[in-house]
């Protein structure tokens, strides 16, 4: 187990560079996902910490060690691939194994560690078969079998599960948790699906166009997205961005809207100093799905929940909750209700807006005000 | 209605399939002719030769014209048959073989998994290498075995093939881990295996047929030279194919065609062997090499 710093790492193909500095640190038994778009530069990340790629500028620590110039097999580190990259020519004990026997480990040893990881993952029954013979659950199973049985300083997931079906994804996921709660181990994880991301990780890193975006906890992530990237990346549906004007009022400042009829809505803001120097001025308006409700399920008490009546263009009904689209301000907005709040596309439905959980952008550079 | 017309739909083709069969069968037959009278004359005695009936089998099967082949038969002025030039033939072809195969898969790994800058160009080159004619090299290639000191040795033929057959040996190669997955090879070195580790551990236990494509290549051209094997050893140490033509032009007054023709199926013999055993792994790795590359 240990911490993993990246430095200022930079990485460049040729003359275009493909990574443009990024800095990440986590503690040792952090679970850090990489998360962005296809072509936001994770893999390649990730790869440079696995010592596969080579690192243009910076710097990457595993433990207090600077790596840069490590082979990888030298680095104390193990990896899934996407494809799980089992040997073809080896027994699921043999693969399990090789990298133990490469590393000149005792062959009674290597039989005991074998055995130990196999049953945690329960792949007992499949030692003697050849990764042919193997489903995709079983295969991927093996494949952590792989890096577990070599006790790294720090397990490395390529996509580990885009290779499954949704259903076995899912336990996969939750396997992949409750195996890092029970190691303790420090893990760099590489996702494009930000549920993963979510329901994973310690550490977020969302990352686009070879820039990290933001690192922080999921929660932090999900709430407080620094820029409309990750406001827009980050949660399913994504959050609702509206154009709204800010205005003073009585009660200090708050978020106008023109409606369709003409006349305009106001949303109380939470009370901020920063939100000053835009009075007067269009931002762009976050609110998540969930902070727009039905008024049966807001948080009544709070003051700046407001409620207004809009009409409803179409419902979507999951079974646990209903999505509930409606137009404000000339745009789209998903609220999510309970199913029996009793909406219906046509009529006039309230929607009870919970603006202690909105944040404001600023329009042209997408930063969070 | 429609019954009847689906009736002689099945019907013309029936038509068709029997006469592209009777076609193919006629033009089988037509090529293995050759094959069928270098047979029956290699088992007849010379006086039923002599009788004409180059097509008739034999009215009484001898197998003496094999063993004269093989053990009496004169070549030049020794009449000791072409048993040694057979094995000369083996200790000519086996390492040749062997060293080539064993190259071109080192050199197909490196230029799929270990790139260096200009790799494009280094393949090109060994590609162009398979289509330079042989006639082409004699002169250079006699100068360069003179100055090693191999000339009119085996060792000196067992370079000139190994030479020839890297060209090709290393396109089959190529092509074959071209298609074989990266990340195999990125895990293995997470795993601690070194370059050759990763080769002998990881690449060459999947690369059965594509071995065996380039086994039956080599095999089958090397052991059919002729050109090299008559210009560079083709004294004492001469291949079989230098023997044979030697043994056919060596004449003590009657001409022995049974003879000749079990020399020539005793020299052909070998390649049949390997084709028929694997030929099937032939057509199949050749496909599989091809699919990607």
């Amino acid at each position: 187990m240990a911490s993993l710093e990246i430095k200022n790492v930079r990485k460049s193909f040729g003359s275009t560079e493909v990574l443009h500095g990024i800095d990440i640190a986590i503690e040792d038994g952090d679970f850090l996902v990489l998360v962005g778009p296809s072509g936001c530069g994770k893999s390649t990340l990730l790869n440079m910490i696995a010592g596969l790629d080579e690192i243009t500028s910076g710097e990457i620590i595993i433990g207090d060690e600077k790596m840069n110039d490590r082979h990888p097999s030298k680095r104390d580190i193990a990896m899934v691939f996407q494809s799980y990259a089992l040997y073809p020519n080896m027994t699921v004990e043999k693969n399990i194994s090789f990298g133990l026997e490469m590393r000149k480990v005792d062959k009674a040893v290597r039989k005991q560690r074998v055995a130990e990881v196999s049953q945690m993952l329960q792949i007992e029954p499949l030692l003697k078969r050849k990764p042919g013979q193997l489903s995709g659950g079983q295969r991927q199973r093996v494949a952590m079998g792989r890096a577990l049985v070599r006790e790294p300083k720090i397990f490395l997931f390529d996509e580990p599960l885009s290779n499954l079906d949704a259903k076995l994804r899912v336990d996969m996921r939750t396997e992949i948790k409750k195996l890092h709660q029970r190691l303790g181990a420090t893990i760099v994880y590489v996702t494009h699906d930000q549920i993963e991301a979510m329901t994973l990780a310690t550490r977020i890193a969302i990352m686009k166009d070879g820039v990290l975006q933001q690192l922080g906890t999921p929660q932090e992530v999900y709430d407080q997205p620094v820029n409309l990237f990750v406001a827009g990346f980050m949660g399913s549906p994504s959050m609702n961005l509206l154009p709204v004007t800010l205005v003073k009022t009585d009660a200090g400042v708050a978020a106008e809207m023109k409606q369709a009829s003409g006349e305009s809505v106001h949303l109380p803001l939470q009370a901020n100093a920063s939100y000053e120097r835009w009075i007067g001025k269009t931002v762009t308006l976050g609110i998540r799905p969930e902070a727009i409700t039905d008024p049966g399920s807001a948080e009544q008490s709070n003051d700046l929940v407001t409620q207004i009546d809009c009409e409803v263009t179409v419902t979507e009904p999951t079974g646990a909750d209903l999505f509930v689209f409606t137009a404000l301000g000339g745009e789209e907005v998903v609220a999510r209700m309970r199913s029996n709040s009793g909406a219906t596309a046509g009529d006039k439905a309230p929607f009870s807006f919970n603006m202690d959980k909105a944040v404001l952008f600023d329009e042209e550079s997408g930063k969070r005000i | 209605m429609s019954n009847i017309v689906q009736n002689s739909g099945v019907d013309s083709n029936r038509f068709w399939r029997v006469l592209i069969y009777t076609t193919l069968l006629v033009f089988a037959l037509f090529y293995l002719l050759p094959l069928f009278v270098m047979l029956v004359t290699s088992f007849k005695s010379l006086d039923e030769i002599r009788q004409g009936n180059m097509m008739a089998l034999p009215e009484v099967w001898t197998l003496e014209p094999w063993f004269k082949a093989w053990g009496s038969a004169c070549i030049g002025l020794t009449c000791e048959g072409i048993h040694t030039y057979f094995w000369n033939t083996i200790k000519m072809v086996v390492p040749a073989v062997l060293i080539a195969t064993i190259l071109g898969a080192l050199n197909g790994y490196v230029l799929t998994k270990w790139r260096f800058r200009g790799h494009r160009w280094v393949f090109g080159l060994m590609l162009f290498g398979c289509f330079i004619p042989f006639q082409i090299v004699l002169i250079p290639m006699s100068q360069v075995l003179g100055n090693l000191g191999i000339a009119g040795t085996t060792a000196g033929l067992v370079l000139v093939h190994v030479t020839y057959g890297i060209g090709f040996s290393t396109l089959f190669f190529r092509n074959y881990y071209e298609a074989f997955p990266t990340e195999l090879v990125k895990s293995a070195m997470i795993d601690g295996a070194g370059f050759f580790g990763i080769f002998w551990r990881i690449l060459l236990p999947s690369s059965g047929p594509i071995i065996v494509v380039t086994v039956i290549w080599l095999f089958t051209n090397i052991w059919n030279d002729f050109l090299f094997g008559a210009s560079f050893n083709a004294g004492e140490g001469a291949p079989m194919m230098v023997a044979l033509n030697n043994l056919v032009n060596s004449s003590t007054g009657v001409k022995e065609y049974n003879v000749d023709m079990a020399a020539a199926m005793i020299a052909a013999l070998p390649t049949l062997f390997v084709y028929i055993v694997a030929g099937r792994y032939f057509v199949r790795g050749l496909m599989a090499g091809s699919v990607k590359g």
